[in-house]
């Protein structure tokens, strides 16, 4: 319900009371202020104008006069030299008035801006000629520090000189711009100014502040500068941050181990310019350190430290930033060290991110294409064969500047005519061949008492490819070694990398003693070394990848270390005399059979000589004997000889009798308890063996065992387990009676010394399969061959 | 009489000094302190040279070599004195017709050789 306003009696807010006199007073006083406002504004602005208009009317005043002073010269007429001495009365009394040499001051700082050459010579002389600068001492004792800066800076642009000493003292004014201002003017008048100052200066210097001091430095006209090296001790960081900046600037090089100690500082400012005058001097001694301050460093001094490793890095930190690549998480600075890796060994590291597998641009192809596909790819594959074959004909080229000097060291040597053996290695690879003969030896010795320049020559030859030839023992210095490999269709050559030479050497041995490696006819008459046979004797097994054992290993390493030793007694000589004019040598066969070695045309080519299957099989066949048998196998290296009419098998059969003839035991120590042989073959490998390959190997027993199988074969029975006692039973009394039957004529044929095919005539077609094939042989070695063969067939699935 | 030369530059300091020193040198200077006192000059008059600031008022250095060689089409020397010598202001003051550029501070005699010698080519 509402109240009639007639009915309130009490209003619930009162207006104040107010005097309408002092309102009037106060607008009379509003009014004054402001009238004391404007009046005072006009005031000081017509003050100021009338000071500026003066002001312009003193500099024109002037400035007739001070041209008078700027171009007067001795040329001048009368007129003119009185006219300029009256100037000058005129001037000095001018500057009586405080006004006046003010407006000169200026109008001289003016035009000392705008004026270059003689004028400003001239003027500065004017100057202080005036007596100008002594209003600028005064002004030093001010107690107001922009006109005790604006002193400074006066001393400064009119290069009073002998204001140095009262300037110096501000060095280490608390005011910044009077310090900063008083470093200038220090630095600027005097050449020994920057000493002082880089000796005295307590606070920090500006960056700004730098860039202005080294502008005065950098126009000082023939300016001298300091060895700067001499602050970087200094306890003032900034002095430090400075003088390697003015090192850097003015490139003096004479402080690296200060700078690289200072890699280590705490400031961050002070490691990245230490990192910068590192590369820009070029300091390599510094990368040990830049490695070790790495770890700790901060992300932008780690991009510089990456980015001086580049600059100065070698080869030799690869590892270290490899490391780095695998441990740096931050993005940056794993994609810098990858830049790094790439600027010291280009192209190191190739792009992986978003880069499509190859299979995503295979092309597939309908039936009809695909045997045009196919027959592409046969043709590529014969072509790779055929390129491979070339590349290693061609491979190692030398240029014509190495063969120039390769005139008389290069030499033809016919071992034939010799017992001798010659050897080609440079002065840290050793070539070797495993063949037992003296005569089977090609061997080209580059020893140490060459004339110096036949050493450099042979030298050269270190960028050589010789990994075809035999294997290589010296692993330090080999460095390529290209692998030859012979499949079942045909010959490929196969390049191994660096590291998987390491591997080779280590685990496998090449022998390529079948190859035919005769030279020309040389006198090679003295002094060349001879070779143990059994130090270079290769090994092969059935699958052709022979693992070296221990101590076959550490003979091929005597045997090097014994090789160099004797190729440093090589009479060189008497090879070089045997050098053809025409710089052409050959390297064959006795029988000229394949071009293995040439040296034509300047350049050095080497051929790989294949041989036939046949040949090759006889050639494992022959090696594996050489390796494991004994007199026994006599009678089958004369069949192997029978059926092979290779001159290659022939000798290698050869060779392989005569030593088993001089090492045969006769048969009454053969069989005796001391040596073994009386106990069967198989006693070892069937202790050795699991369950089933024992079941395997009494069913071989049973097919070539004879009465020496039978220890064995009663001890199995008494200590196996059921089913290789009734086997072992099984085969006992199949051999049992075979021996009944065949006594006579085993016991004839121990009578024989010398007629070793007591055991082959045993069982004949046992021989027989022998000769058909090595894996079928009649011989227990054959058998013994064919058993590993099945077994690692069965192991290897 | 002297090669007449026209001084235009708005620093009454500097442009005394030189209107000195050319006068000196044998020239008949006249000196205009903005670029609207030189075109009206110009509109009466061409000096055999023009010896001009960039920074002036009214009309820039940059403007006066536009207005003499395109309005006027005239071929009088023109050298060009400024402060601002960054490699823009020059580049685009000799694309317009400008015949020599010099920086601040500057030599009297130098200006003095440098005028003689764009005179008598």
């Amino acid at each position: 319900m509402l109240i009639p306003p007639n009915q309130i009696r009490i209003s619930l807010i009162n207006a104040p009371e107010f005097n309408l006199e002092y309102l009037w007073w106060l607008t009379i006083l509003f009014f004054v202020l402001a009238v004391i406002y404007f009046i005072g504004v006009f005031v000081i602005r017509n003050k100021i104008s009338s000071k500026n208009k003066r002001t312009k009317n003193k500099k024109v005043e002037f400035s007739p006069m001070i041209n008078e002073f700027l171009f007067y010269d001795d040329s001048n007429t009368k007129e003119e030299k009185m006219n300029y001495l009256n100037l000058k009365i005129q001037i000095r009394e001018l500057i009586k008035n405080d006004f006046d040499r003010k407006v000169l001051t200026e109008v001289l700082l003016d035009l000392r801006k705008d004026l270059s050459g003689n004028s400003q010579k001239v003027l500065i002389d004017l100057y202080k000629d005036l007596g100008l600068h002594h209003d600028a001492f005064q002004k030093l004792g001010s107690f107001r520090w922009q006109v005790v800066s604006r002193g400074i800076q006066q001393l400064t642009t009119m290069e009073v000189e002998d204001a140095y000493g009262l300037v110096i003292k501000f060095i280490n004014h608390r005011q910044s711009t009077i310090r900063k201002q008083a470093e200038i003017a220090v630095v600027n008048l005097k050449e020994e100014g920057i000493k002082y100052f880089l000796d005295n200066t307590r606070y920090k210097i500006a960056e700004w502040q730098q860039l202005k001091l080294l502008d005065v430095l950098r126009h000082k006209p023939n300016y001298t500068p300091p060895q700067f090296g001499l602050w970087l001790t200094s306890d003032n960081t900034h002095v430090v941050l400075f003088a390697l900046r003015l090192i850097k600037y003015f490139k003096q090089n004479d402080a690296e181990q200060s700078i690289i100690t200072l890699l280590k500082h705490k400031k961050r400012d002070i490691q990245a310019e230490a990192i910068q005058c590192i590369i820009d001097f070029h300091f390599t001694n510094a990368i040990l350190t830049l490695k070790l301050v790495y770890k700790k460093a901060s992300h932008d001094i780690k991009l510089s430290i990456l980015d001086a490793i580049g600059e100065l890095g070698t080869i030799a930190e690869v590892p270290f930033l490899e490391n780095l690549q695998l441990t740096e998480r931050k993005f940056h600075i794993k994609n810098k060290v990858i830049s790094t890796l790439n600027k010291i060994d280009p192209e190191r590291i190739l792009p992986t991110k978003n880069i499509e597998t190859s299979e995503f641009y295979n092309v597939y192809f309908d039936e009809n294409d695909q045997a045009l596909v196919n027959e592409f790819a046969e043709d590529d594959e014969e072509t790779y064969v055929e390129n491979t074959t070339d590349e290693i004909a061609t491979e190692v080229e030398m240029d014509s500047e190495t063969l120039e000097e390769i005139d008389e060291p290069i030499t033809t040597v016919d071992h034939l005519n010799t017992d001798n053996q010659t050897e080609i290695i440079n002065e840290d690879v050793l070539v070797d061949e495993a063949l037992t003969a003296e005569t089977d030896f090609i061997n080209v010795a580059l020893d140490d008492a060459l004339p110096k320049k036949e050493t450099n020559v042979i030298s050269s030859t270190a960028g050589l490819d010789l990994s075809f030839l035999p294997h290589i023992e010296n692993e330090k210095t080999m460095e390529e070694v290209v692998e030859n490999s012979l499949d079942d269709n045909n010959s490929k050559a196969e390049i191994s990398s660096e590291d998987d030479v390491e591997q080779s050497v280590e685990d496998e041995e090449f022998s390529f003693h079948f190859l035919p490696v005769v030279v020309d006819e040389i006198s090679t008459k003295n002094e060349i070394p001879t070779f143990e046979e059994d130090d270079f004797e290769p090994l092969f097994l059935l699958n052709e990848t022979a693992v070296l054992d221990e101590g076959k290993e550490n003979e091929m390493e005597n045997s090097n270390e014994d090789s160099k030793s004797t190729i440093a007694e090589i009479d060189w000589s008497s090879v070089n005399n045997a050098a053809n004019d025409d710089n052409e040598i050959v390297v064959t066969d006795a029988n000229a059979i394949e071009e293995m070695i040439s040296f034509k045309n300047n350049h050095i080519s080497f051929s790989p000589n294949f041989i036939s299957q046949k040949e090759l099989d006889a050639m494992v066949l022959l090696e594996n004997i050489h390796e494991m048998g004994d007199s026994r196998e006599l009678e089958l290296l004369h069949d192997i000889i029978e059926e092979n009419s290779s001159e290659i098998v022939t000798e290698r059969a050869n060779q392989i009798i005569q030593k088993f003839s001089y090492q045969s035991l006769r048969p009454s120590e053969l069989f005796s308890e001391e040596k073994g042989f009386g106990d069967s073959v198989f006693t070892d490998i069937y202790h050795r063996a699991d369950y089933e390959t024992k079941l395997m190997l009494l069913d071989e027993i049973m097919n070539v065992g004879t009465t020496k199988e039978i220890q064995l074969l009663e001890n199995i029975i008494e200590s196996e387990s059921n089913e290789l006692v009734d086997k072992a039973t099984e085969v006992l009394s199949f051999i049992k009676s075979n021996s009944n039957n065949k006594l006579p004529e085993t016991f004839l044929e121990q009578d024989s010394i010398f007629s070793v095919d007591f055991e082959l005539d045993l069982n004949e077609a046992a021989k027989q399969n022998s000769l058909d094939s090595n894996e079928n042989g009649s011989t227990l070695f054959d058998q013994l061959c064919n058993m590993s063969n099945s077994l690692y067939n069965k192991l290897n699935g | 009489m002297g090669n007449r030369v026209l001084l235009a530059d708005d620093d009454q300091l500097l442009a005394s000094l030189l209107n000195f020193r050319l006068k000196k040198g044998g020239y008949q200077v006249h000196h205009s302190s903005n670029g609207k006192e030189v075109k009206e000059y110009l509109q009466n008059e061409m000096p055999d040279i023009i010896v001009s600031d960039i920074m002036m008022p009214y009309c820039s250095g940059i403007e006066l070599i536009d207005y003499v060689r395109n309005e006027l089409k005239s071929k009088t020397p023109i050298i060009i004195i400024s402060s601002a010598g960054n490699e823009q202001n020059v580049l685009t003051a000799f694309e317009l017709g400008a015949n020599d550029f010099i920086t601040k501070p500057v030599s009297p005699t130098e200006l003095l050789v440098r005028i003689a010698r764009e005179i008598n080519k």
